[in-house]
């Protein structure tokens, strides 16, 4: 096909050839063509086949309104082919098709909509009932557009910015660019964005005369280039608005380039106010075989041509409502298109000069005409046009129908901002009846037509942004507004929704082959608006976000409901306002976790790490995820365990005590110099949150630790807590500034005492006792005799930084013993055989401290502060019917360990199981599980109920606890 | 104890060419391949302190003034010094001769709890949009200014040291354990800027610019 290479509008490179592959052959294209354009240029006319009735689609509105082009390229289904920029080697398929687009098998589909009335799967394939699974399947089979294989793996590289503006300016057309030059000269900064990869809008590919014998192409391409030099505006091309909320948050998404360094990126910008100039799209002509290939929009006919080269067609018939398409027929005759007739929908209002013009040339216009139905078995050979009424028609042969009802503005930005809009009947528009605050619209999308009204409209609208923040802009808000007042107005729309024809085959909505018959069948069937008319009939609902019925719909209906005042509105639309990858939104998608300063010691010693919560910890330490080396060198040796994930905070001020009173259920003025103190804290239901250990460093000045789910939340909690008491007191979070290890085993003394000066001797430094003081002379360390595994332990709380160094001493140290590292499972094991708890792994959301048998650490007596829950505490002591937690064992020894969760049960479910394991320490199977207060009984036999495990059950008996040195007298030794 | 190390969260994958042992802890004031910026530094071993009181106006850290108002900051005598709230401030020593322990109970040392990195250079603001929302180049701010929000998700306490064009700089602390997660996410976000590692001599040119 030969292409225009000398045209002043032109975005193609004609120098730089492309290459990709359509079904198997090679193609060339040229740098600067969509995929639409490059297969357009090769003589490709059906690019797809339609969703339901499998009738061949081509290149419709050149902006992706429909699904008419979405396309497989380079395996990612869905593409829309005419907003994609070509690429070299890129392959390209056609989908929806059984064979080759041009033969596809299932095109009888098209012969069958007699069967496929609106909402036809809510009435038939359900009776018998049997019958539905069956054309389930057969209709998921046909359904969807597009196939994504299975392991489908995304490639390319997918970013995100999150930019911060005084102003955001959606739509580089004329009135966005003024919009966005009048705030910037205002010092604000301002981001423009364009959904075509370039700025310009619709004056950007018109050869007509903008003002003082300048084309309009060339004043698009001036305020571009003034948009350019302002520094304060930021402009990003080929970014596609998708959604609006709270605040002024835009979302968008950008396709980049070949010099950018991302595939798409994901932008979400917070600015102070907005201006939407996102212009206007046309309003699909309504007319028998409308989406017939070869049938196309005025501005996809012009944009061919002036943009990509490529004159749309040999003979061609316009059936249009709009002066543009009275200059698109100009200026595409002018460029050698054979012009059999223009058709207007109008039969009055023409720019009187382009009808002198088409006169001139002898272009025969027929005034109040309109296509009828467009013929051709796969695409177009002839129209048959007729009046409006329908009393007279003609036929002409042609390959080319340009057809358009007649404009409508964009108004998705400003729907999804959750404006109001109204049906106005001078423009034939739906105009913003009530903007959210801070946001304005500008431009075309209002009803104006002249070039300088347009860029007026833009001004004043930028000049309102820059007044939301701040700036005093009355006198030059003043002069625009006097400019556009003397400007022409809003000028007077086509209202023409549909030819006058049955519409079995006149489709509303391409993307779900919804039919004006559909339409009228769902409005018999007593849907009278346009909202639920969608949802029956799917119209509307497709990949093209309701561009091409979005405004047809509302007005078809209030004309087919003779609805005077067409109070109709267009049908709800939701971000994204166009199709977006899931991984553009996932963005760089960085997988933030925290990690202890050991891991990089535990990875090299074999660790096998789990994500838990915010933290990378090492779970196992060998492939024997039972851990029963680990297990048992801590209970016959000594074990290290990093326990630094737990949290850790400094609470100190005149009134820290009664903070700590205050969320504690135990009495913590009792803690004793040197000692540690273990309590829990609660809610106000008595259900207990979290549990941990207090110390009293100094004069009002304590250290306590949290569990490590809990740690993020301790300050938060202290403070809602005493928030109306005005106490004084402060408090850091030291959870990563301190490292914790664990020794344990009954040769952690031995350890300890080689690294250290310190008298740790039983006698010296008993269980629950703390203490500060050095290892090596070099590192400090806080040190807590605890016993969370049952054994004779040590926690040492130091500096961070030291961590690694104080592991290497201990495991120096530890050597000549066999010490080693035991991980989280291990540690779970071992404090299970010694039943204490985690909270939230024994406990749950209605928990209470009863429940758990911790009632003893309530301390009633405390009268200064009223402890968080207390009052609850009083309530559920002796409260019926609750969950208790119990230890049991398997009935039979040789069974295995229920899986964690399983439910227990009677006739009814009773609780559920905690945690069981084997214990290798005491050769059986233990667990802790939470049940009915009338199984708690010890000896009572439990009923265990795993998932799939049908009739089959595990039989446990409730047992006492602890499992492990009931005596405690390990801890102590 | 010549062995006993203290280490930095921060680990790069650059050669360091020189180095410095301070309180047991070695500092890399040059990395292999620096040349030009943007730069990422580790500063996670300037000591930092959280102060709190209810009478925090009544404090003057090392004789400096803390400012009154919560997100403004002070640089002074190598302190940077940043209102947090009505009770709390940050203070990081950037600068100087290692200051003695301040004897208060006001202050808690927290150098150990959070990683400490300074992101400088042109394109400062160009990453740091990669990563967040947060509005680091305010026109009408006068830096160094303070903000807390979230980098990559996470939450961090944010100073806008410089915002001049070719100068530009933010410091930035976040939790300790996040460090390795969140250099990762600042280098893949300046990689296409061409940010790279750099000493700490850089960013004490870049301080006294």
């Amino acid at each position: 096909m030969n292409r225009f290479y000398q045209l002043p509008t032109l975005r193609i490179d004609p120098t730089r050839k492309k290459t990709f592959t359509y079904l198997g052959k090679t193609y060339q294209g040229v740098d600067g063509d969509t995929v639409a354009a490059a297969l357009y240029a090769n003589g490709i006319r059906i690019f797809a086949r339609s969703l339901k009735y499998h009738r061949p689609r081509g290149l419709y509105s050149m902006d992706g309104e429909c699904s008419n082009t979405c396309m497989e390229v380079d395996n990612i289904p869905n593409v829309r082919a005419e907003n994609t920029l070509l690429k070299n080697g890129m392959t390209v398929k056609a989908q929806n098709v059984k064979g080759t687009p041009e033969k596809d098998f299932m095109g009888f589909m098209d012969k069958m909509s007699w069967a496929m009335p609106a909402g036809f799967y809510y009435n038939t394939m359900h009776k018998p009932a049997s019958i539905w699974p069956i054309a389930l399947k057969q209709i998921r089979k046909v359904a969807g557009l597009g196939k994504l294989a299975p392991d489908f793996e995304m490639t390319g590289k997918y970013d995100e910015i999150f930019p911060t503006a005084d102003v955001c300016v959606i739509g580089g057309g004329p009135a966005g660019m003024n919009a966005a030059l009048a705030a910037a000269e205002n010092g604000l900064r301002v981001i423009l964005l364009e959904s075509r990869p370039w700025l310009g809008g619709f004056f950007e590919y018109r050869a007509a005369q903008y003002q003082n014998e300048t084309p309009l192409f060339q004043r698009a391409r001036d305020l571009a280039k003034q948009v350019a030099d302002t520094p304060d505006i930021r402009t990003f091309t080929h970014t596609a608005m998708v959604g609006a909320y709270n605040n002024n948050l835009i979302t968008a998404f950008q396709t980049g380039g070949a010099d950018d360094s991302f595939d798409q990126r994901y932008i979400e910008i917070r600015a102070q106010s907005v201006v939407v100039a996102t212009g206007c799209i046309e309003r699909p002509l309504l007319f028998e075989n409308n989406e017939k290939p070869g049938i196309m929009q005025i501005a996809c006919a012009h944009r061919l041509a002036r943009t990509y080269g490529l004159l749309p067609g040999e003979k061609a018939v316009f059936s249009i409502g709009h002066d543009l398409g009275l200059e698109a027929a100009i200026d595409l005759f002018d460029l050698g298109l054979k012009i059999s007739c223009v058709a207007d929908i109008r039969e009055d209002g023409q720019d009187p000069d382009l009808v002198e013009i088409m006169r001139r040339k002898k272009i025969p216009l027929l005034r109040g005409w309109v296509a009828t139905d467009a013929h051709g078995k796969k695409t177009l050979n002839k129209v048959t046009l007729s009046t409006l009424q329908g009393t007279r028609d003609k036929e002409f042969a042609c390959d080319l129908l340009v057809a358009s009802a007649g404009m409508t503005p964009v108004t998705g930005p400003l729907a999804v901002a959750q404006a109001e809009l109204c049906f106005d009947n001078h423009t034939g528009f739906f105009l913003p009846a009530n903007l959210p605050v801070k946001m304005h619209a500008a431009g075309r999308m209002l009803g104006l037509n002249d070039a300088l009204a347009i860029e007026a409209s833009g001004r004043s609208a930028g000049l309102l942004a820059a007044a939301d923040c701040g700036s005093s802009v009355d006198t030059s808000l003043n002069e625009a507004r006097a400019d556009l007042e003397n400007l022409p107005g809003p000028v007077k729309g086509s209202k023409m929704v549909t030819a006058p024809v049955k519409g079995d085959k006149t489709f509303i909505c391409f993307d779900e082959d919804t039919t004006v018959k559909n339409i009228k069948q769902a409005i018999k069937k007593g849907f009278d608006v346009a909202e639920l008319i969608k949802r029956f009939t799917s119209a509307s609902t497709g990949p093209g976000q309701g561009g091409i019925p979005g405004h047809n719909l509302p007005l078809f209906v209030a004309q087919y409901n003779a609805d005077p005042d067409v109070s109709a509105k267009p049908t709800t639309i939701r971000p994204p306002l166009v199709p977006t990858f899931i991984a553009t939104y996932a963005g760089a998608n960085h997988d933030m976790c925290k990690r202890t300063p050991l891991d990089a010691l535990q990875k090299k010693a074999g660790g096998v790490f789990r994500r838990i919560g915010v933290w990378s910890r090492a779970r196992y330490f060998s492939q024997d995820f039972t851990c029963r080396d680990e297990i048992e060198n801590v209970r016959n040796n000594v074990g290290l365990f990093d326990a630094s994930t737990l949290g850790k905070f400094r609470i100190w001020g005149p009134d820290a005590l009664k903070a700590l009173q205050r969320v504690y259920v135990g009495d913590m003025s009792k803690i004793a110099d040197g000692k540690i103190k273990y309590s829990a804290m609660c809610n106000e239901d008595a259900c207990i949150i979290d549990d941990g250990v207090v110390i009293k460093r100094g004069e009002n000045d304590y250290y306590f630790t949290t569990s490590t789910a809990r740690a993020g939340a301790a300050v938060e909690w202290i403070r809602y807590h005493t928030r109306y008491d005005g106490w004084n007191f402060n408090m850091v979070n030291l959870t990563d500034a301190l490292g914790v290890i664990n020794l344990a085993g009954p040769n952690a003394r031995k350890v300890l005492a080689k690294v250290t000066d310190a008298d740790i001797s039983n006698d010296a430094f008993p269980y629950a006792g703390y203490r500060e003081f050095k290892i090596k002379d070099t590192i400090p360390v806080r040190v807590m005799r605890l016993g969370f595994v049952g054994e004779l332990s040590y926690e040492l709380h130091t500096p961070s930084s030291y961590m690694p160094a104080l592991w290497e001493i201990l495991e120096d140290a530890g050597s000549e013993f066999g010490i080693r590292n035991f991980g989280l499972e291990a540690q779970n094991v071992l404090r299970m055989e010694k039943c204490h708890l985690i909270i939230g792994a024994e406990s749950e959301q209605r928990t209470t401290l009863h429940d758990v048998g911790l009632g003893f650490l309530w301390d009633r007596t405390k009268t200064d502060t009223k402890t968080v829950g207390a009052f609850a505490l009083k309530q559920t002591e002796k409260q019926d019917g609750r969950l208790k937690l119990v230890g049991f064992k398997m009935e039979n020894s040789d069974a295995r360990a229920p899986r964690d969760g399983s439910i227990i049960v009677d006739s009814k479910i009773r609780g559920y199981v905690c945690i069981a394991r084997n214990s290798h320490t005491l050769n059986e199977v233990v667990g802790l599980a939470l049940v009915d207060e009338s199984l708690a009984e010890t000896g009572t036999k439990l009923e265990i109920y795993e998932d799939e495990c049908g009739d089959e059950r595990l039989y446990a008996v409730v047992a006492l606890t602890p499992f492990y040195d009931p005596d405690a007298k390990r801890l102590k030794m | 104890m010549e062995n006993i190390k203290k280490l930095s969260p921060v680990v790069f994958k650059a050669r360091p060419v020189k180095t410095e042992v301070r309180d047991n802890q070695t500092v890399v004031l040059e990395y292999v391949g620096e040349e030009l910026g943007p730069y990422l530094t580790d500063l996670s071993h300037k000591i930092r302190w959280d102060v709190q009181d209810s009478n925090l106006d009544a404090i003057k850290p090392w004789g400096i003034a803390i400012p009154e108002t919560p997100g403004l900051s002070v640089l002074e005598n190598g302190f940077l010094i940043n209102r947090m709230n009505r009770t709390q401030a940050s203070v990081w020593h950037l600068a100087g001769e290692k200051p003695d322990d301040p004897d208060d109970s006001a202050y808690t040392e927290t150098t150990d709890a959070t990683m400490f990195v300074a992101l400088t250079g042109r394109e400062t603001f160009a990453i740091a949009e990669k990563l967040t929302s947060l509005d680091f180049a305010v026109p009408d701010k006068k830096a160094p200014f303070l903000l807390q929000g979230p980098i990559a998700h996470v939450p961090c306490q944010i100073v806008t040291l410089a915002q001049n064009g070719e100068h530009c700089g933010l410091l930035f602390t976040c939790s300790r354990g996040y460090a390795q997660s969140m250099i990762g996410a600042i280098l893949e976000a300046g990689e296409e800027f061409g940010l790279r590692p750099a000493g700490e001599t850089a960013f004490n040119k870049f301080l006294t610019q």
